[in-house]
């Protein structure tokens, strides 16, 4: 249950599936979809927060 | 006093009364065939139109599906009726005999000419090996 | 009673003071909880029997789409206890909940086209589920549009709040809309009345992404309700001592 599915980096990021299709593409571009977006709202927020601190000061 | 909250009131009940109206005209469009998809029985029951792009869902039957070059020609079954569909295109890589499929054409002289194969899958998630020892 | 409680305990002030005492710890946790998921959802499950490595993307799309949906229920009570007790602090909630809510939704209208490419054979369906999870998208962008349109902030408190009460609706429409209509969308594979179709080892990874995520998601929230309070609370004096 915890091995690695993947025999090497190349192989994770293809993620060739047993039906001979490549979906490493989709995979990795929801990944980097999902991560970028949330970190950006992030930054974001706290650069607004940082901001209005300074206002009010 | 008494006059601003009337008005408010009725803006409220305004506002509540076409949001209502809104989510049934949604549900509405939402049920229109667009959305629908026919079963191949629904399709002979109902006696549809040629040439109205319709949707059709079901399982590919076992072993009719017939490959020529890009041409496909398969059946699509609800295990009580089923309707013979003729494509020319690729399809989905889920796309296989006894798995769902959802079908975007017209009918022609008893059969489906499609113009989309959209393969559909079922809520379950497993390893393979599992299946296997199914 | 309940009133005094209410107000006592949901001032702006404690509010934020709460908050930002418990925010390192959710934020760390919730954090690892999520990477560690996704790893493990990445590299260390099977494919699956259908879907291949395509599957995976379960791990980013569900919580995305669970998480989008809960925000909303989650506006909708904050606009009820507003409605009904006159809670400022729900008001600013309700406001600062919208645009993550509109974030998720995207995420997950965004993971589920995706996904689509791979396993249905296109990124877009003219199906129940994907297009009443349109609509919510349209309706968190609609309501932040609308509260800001006002210029005076005590009434588009009370508008956003009934709009969104009356708008809840849509909530039970997505969910229930792969059982009422024939949709391309598969039914829910974890539900709370029957056992998960989801194979255990597949399970236990899908769940932590959906906790750790919950919880980053909740850090957003709390970001920007703090935004909130101080761009609505900038003329109390407490503010000042506060940044």
């Amino acid at each position: 249950m915890f091995n690695f599915k993947f025999n090497s980096i190349s192989d994770a990021i293809f993620m060739q599936s047993s039906n001979g299709q490549y979906h490493g593409l989709y995979v990795w571009s929801v990944v980097l979809i999902v991560l970028l977006s949330i970190s950006i709202t992030f930054l974001v927020y706290k650069v607004q927060i940082k901001n209005i601190g300074k206002k009010i000061k | 006093m008494k006059a601003i909250r009337k008005k408010r009131l009725t803006t409220v009940l305004f506002l509540l009364l076409t949001s209502g109206l809104g989510t049934i005209l949604i549900i509405k469009a939402l049920d229109s065939n667009l959305d629908f998809f026919f079963t191949p029985s629904e399709i002979f029951a109902e006696d549809l139109p040629e040439n109205k792009r319709i949707k059709v869902g079901g399982m590919v039957l076992e072993d009719s599906v017939e490959r020529d070059g890009t041409n496909i020609v398969f059946q699509i079954t609800d295990y009580e009726e089923s309707i013979e569909v003729e494509f020319n295109g690729i399809v989905p890589d889920l796309f296989k005999e006894g798995s769902g499929v959802v079908v975007l054409g017209y009918l022609f002289e008893g059969s489906i000419k499609a113009e989309k194969v959209l393969a559909k899958h079922d809520e379950n998630y497993m390893p393979p090996s599992l299946d296997i020892e199914k | 009673m309940i009133k005094k409680f209410i107000h006592q305990f949901a001032s702006p002030k404690t509010y934020l003071f709460q908050v930002d005492r418990a925010y390192p710890y959710i934020f760390y946790t919730s954090l690892s909880i999520y990477l560690v998921a996704l790893f493990w959802g990445l590299f260390l499950t099977s494919e699956d029997f259908v879907q291949g490595n395509s599957y995976r993307i379960i791990y980013l799309h569900v919580p995305a789409s669970f998480i989008s949906q809960s925000l909303y229920l989650a506006m909708a009570f904050a606009s009820a206890i507003f409605l009904i007790w006159k809670v400022k602090l729900s008001a600013y909630l309700v406001r600062s909940i919208a645009p993550i809510g509109a974030i998720t939704t995207f995420i997950a209208l965004v993971s589920g086209a995706i996904w689509g490419i791979p396993t249905w054979g296109t990124w877009w369906a003219w199906d129940a589920r994907i297009i009443s999870t349109l609509i919510l998208f349209i309706m968190y962008l609609g309501l932040i549009s609308l509260h800001d349109s006002f210029t005076d902030n005590e009434k588009a408190d009370k508008f956003l709040a009934i709009l969104v009460i009356v708008g809840s609706v849509n909530i039970p429409i997505i969910k229930m809309s792969v059982e009422w209509w024939s949709t391309l969308h598969q039914t829910a594979s974890i539900t709370v009345t029957e056992k998960p179709a989801i194979d255990p080892s597949m399970l236990y990874p899908l769940f932590g992404s959906i906790i750790g995520f919950t919880g980053i998601v909740f850090c957003l929230v709390i970001l920007s309700s703090k935004l909130q309070i101080l761009k609505r609370e900038k003329n109390k004096s407490w503010v000042k001592d506060y940044v």
